[in-house]
């Protein structure tokens, strides 16, 4: 598989150049979609583009995507020729999108391995008939027409070696029956069954026989395999033996997903590619171009293989590097870190009267490269935002016209840089809030807007920015706003919510039913949203990168709606607090305020539940030592400190003994071998070695209100 | 239809044979240098080949030698582009760069292995063999 990414085969450099013309060629027809035409360079621009794609797809040998932009690229030869005027340009743009959103499905099939058979015939007529009228609207006007655009046949071929893309990766889950006898032997006879099949199979859990144990492993968790084969879904069904499964999960599962699964297994050999030049720009592969000569093979010995007469030499801007080797950099980062803390906060330093003036010196040096050393891994890690505004772009233009709504898109900060990891996780999410701001967001239509004083062309504003170690992308439209009357009566009509008036939740509160699963306000639902699937959906998926989503709302003047993401998970700012003996840490971000309160404040419940009223409002109150059973710690509240967290809009209270200090923590994982403690959700070491634990906001929350 | 074709290793050059005999008479070469020398021979006798399939990983001379000497020769007797040689390199290697490097030394197509038998003879008929 790593010899996938290393190389760059034919099929990746047409696919690769292919879209990068694509992508260009929409941003040229969405900027100018609002032109009345477009002017010489861009008509030459998408010539020159159609030209290109006509050739190589002639060399790959896709007919159906030679044709079209072929056609196309006539279009665009009698315009760049004649400069006819009065040409219908947004039917042009409509042509051009037609045609790019052909190749581009082609293409995605390419991808996917399958054989691009899109019918293009119905395409190249309305780009015939378009030609035609072009043609005599020309004439018309008294110019000649010029030359016919000569086709020039490709005269060279690729032909594409089969089969090597059509492997299919799938993600196979056995769950047996809960009295299955010897259920690690069922799963080795299903691992042996495929081996005819595959040509890479993973499972786990690995030791299916010499550990008997794992058999108990299989019955609770299921049996997990990883399966490259070229079998058919049916194919491999058949083969494993399902008369003891209860249920088998059968996913089909991208070759990139395929790889973040094997490394999540713990196999990592599948290198990502970093890109190690600043700018933008994907550098081309500049490994030095084969020579006549540099395949002769040498002669062969009895027995051996064939060796090349010369290995060649690579020089590249651009290195793959192993997931593996990025991960135990970026965990030896947070070793040094911890190291450091531990040097700098060394108890030794304690000793009153020592002269320190030179140690703090070199100890601020230090902390200054430290810090450098985790920005410089952070940004091999981060890509801008602008690729996935721009498919934004596409979208708005795409949704506006269809419900006829006149939508102009403002994008802000399309630069703003975020981890790799992030930025697959929000493309979608993003695209939902996109459609759902120009399908409900924006009025009707422009009578109801200008009635309401706003100019009559929509605007809706996709915005990022960097704060605090957050990414805020924003959607925010001038359409109609939130109706909370009507939220409400919505919600409460499709028993999301408590029978409560509507008084007794806050606005942020009223705003979040739209989230809530089963929710649509819209009564009639549109080809776009209003399925109510979906803003659930877009909230559970940032909430696994442990973002957030926020929602204002201002009724006749619009609604924002902002995603919150971490930059990054690993390295958090922290407040290190003390409970009896034991530390634990505080992510700075969700405290709210630190207290000193008396018995007064506090209300207990029949039920022994706890509450602090804090100026007028109350909240859930806990005490760490009595959930976690900690001994030697403060049990009065007029001795400790009451700490109030916040996430995601809930608050809570918790008791601790006292405040250490404020420090960049690196978050590691619970070992598996301790159970898993709720409200905790990793540890760290301290500068003195002791271990302290993270406090997990929303697990806590959750627990609370779950008692 | 006479067809040349240079194949060192034994399971592609029975499986090549095979293929191409049924469009031809197939001379079967196991290194570069027996395919110019092949080529020479046929040049010589004014029985040239019509299609030559060349490996590119091979004994003595690789294919894009024989390729660039192929055109070579071809240059030098002042054969016109629509009479040369027709040349496809099979290969296991598809690198862009190694398709691009035999596009410019002038093959016609450029096959990768396993080869795509119905592409293949697309291609034939492209370039007017069939």
């Amino acid at each position: 598989m790593a010899e996938e990414f290393n190389t760059e085969s034919m099929l990746s450099v047409f696919l690769y150049e292919s879209d990068q013309l694509l992508e260009k060629l929409e941003g040229i027809i969405l900027e100018k979609q609002d032109a009345d035409c477009f002017d010489d360079s861009d008509i030459n621009d998408i010539f020159r583009v159609m030209h290109t794609i006509k050739g190589s797809s002639g060399v790959m040998m896709y007919e159906n995507i030679t044709k079209a932009s072929h056609k196309l690229e006539d279009i665009f030869y009698y315009l760049r020729e004649s400069h006819p005027e009065d040409v219908p340009h947004m039917e042009l743009v409509e042509k051009v999108l037609a045609v790019s959103d052909f190749i581009t499905s082609e293409l995605d099939k390419i991808k996917n391995g399958e054989t691009p058979d899109g019918d293009e015939s119905k395409l190249v007529e309305d780009l015939d008939e378009f030609l035609s009228r072009i043609k005599g609207e020309i004439k018309k006007q008294g110019i000649r027409l010029p030359k016919e655009n000569k086709q020039v046949e490709p005269n060279q071929f690729y032909i594409m070696p089969v089969a090597e893309e059509n492997s299919h990766f799938y993600r196979i889950v056995i769950h047996y029956k809960n009295d299955t006898q010897m259920s690690n032997i069922r799963a080795y006879s299903a691992t042996y069954a495929l081996k005819g099949v595959a040509e890479d199979l993973l499972y786990t859990p690995e030791d299916i026989l010499s550990n008997e144990a794992s058999a108990d492993t299989i019955l609770v968790e299921g049996f997990h395999m990883y399966l490259q084969t070229k079998a058919s879904k049916e194919e491999v069904l058949k083969l494993i033996d399902s008369s003891e499964a209860e249920s088998i999960d059968f996913d089909e599962i991208t070759a990139a997903e395929y790889g973040q699964d094997l490394v999540h297994l713990g196999r990592p050999d599948v290198p990502i590619v970093i890109n190690l030049d600043d700018n933008a720009q994907p550098a081309k592969e500049t490994k030095a171009a084969p020579m006549p000569g540099d395949y002769v093979v040498k002669t062969k010995e009895a027995g051996k293989g064939k060796t090349l007469a010369k290995n060649q030499p690579k020089q590249q801007s651009i290195i793959s590097v192993n997931v593996e080797k990025m991960d135990s950099l970026m965990d030896l980062i947070g070793e040094l870190v911890i190291a450091e803390a531990v040097v700098l906060q060394n108890p030794d330093l304690k000793v009153p009267g020592l002269e320190l003036t030179n140690f703090q010196k070199a100890s601020a040096q230090l902390s200054k490269i430290t810090t450098e050393l985790q920005e410089v891994i952070m940004s091999m890690r981060m890509m801008p935002l602008s690729n996935t505004f721009q498919k934004m772009r596409r979208i708005v233009f795409d949704v506006s016209r269809k419900l006829g709504k006149d939508i102009e898109l403002e994008v802000v900060g399309e630069n703003t840089e975020v981890d790799k990891n992030i930025i697959e996780h929000i493309s979608d999410p993003l695209m939902h809030l996109v459609r759902n701001s120009v399908d409900h967001g924006i009025e009707e239509n422009a009578e109801q807007r200008t009635a309401a004083g706003k100019p009559a062309k929509g605007k809706i504003t996709l915005e990022a920015k960097n704060e605090g170690g957050k990414v805020y992308i924003s959607v925010r439209d001038d359409g109609k706003g939130l109706d909370k009357e009507k939220l409400y009566q919505k919600a409460l009509d499709n028993g999301l919510i408590e029978n409560k008036p509507i008084s007794e939740f806050q606005d942020k509160e009223i705003y979040r039913f739209i989230t809530l699963p089963g929710f649509s306000t819209k009564e009639v639902v549109t080809e776009y949203s209003g399925r109510g699937v979906g803003m659930d959906v877009v909230v559970k998926n940032i909430q696994d990168i442990g973002g957030r989503l926020d929602i204002t709302s201002e009724l006749g003047h619009g609604s924002e709606m902002t995603l919150v993401i971490p930059l990054t998970l690993a390295i958090i700012n922290g407040i290190i607090v003390r409970v009896g003996d034991s530390p634990f840490v505080i992510e700075t971000a969700s405290i709210k305020q630190f207290v000193r309160l008396g018995e007064d404040a506090l209300i207990q419940e029949p039920n022994g539940e706890e509450y602090v009223v804090l100026r007028g409002d109350c909240f859930p109150f806990i005490r760490l030592n009595e959930k976690y059973e900690l001994p030697n710690s403060q049990t009065s509240i007029d001795d400790g400190i009451v700490v109030v967290l916040e996430h995601e809009g809930r608050q809570v209270c918790v008791l601790i003994d006292s405040l250490l200090q404020e420090q960049e923590i690196v978050v590691k994982p619970i070992p598996p071998y301790v159970k898993k403690v709720k409200g905790i959700s990793g540890c760290t070491q301290l500068g003195d070695g002791s271990i302290a634990l993270i406090l997990d906001i929303g697990g806590l929350i959750l627990d609370e209100e779950r008692r | 239809m006479k067809i040349l074709l240079a194949e060192d290793d034994f399971a592609s050059r029975k499986f090549m044979d095979k293929m191409l005999s049924q469009y031809g008479e197939c001379d079967v070469m196991v290194d570069g240098e027996e395919a110019v020398d092949a080529f020479m021979m046929a040049l010589e006798d004014e029985e040239p080949y019509d299609l030559a399939c060349l490996d590119v990983m091979m004994p003595v001379m690789d294919g894009y030698q024989v390729l660039k000497a192929i055109r070579d020769i071809e240059a030098q007797r002042g054969i016109p582009k629509n009479k040369r040689l027709k040349v496809i390199m099979t290969t296991a290697l598809n690198e862009e760069r190694n398709v691009k490097m035999a596009f410019e030394l002038g093959c016609e197509a450029y096959a990768g292995k396993p080869i795509d038998v119905e592409k293949f003879e697309k291609v034939l008929e492209k370039l007017g063999l069939l």
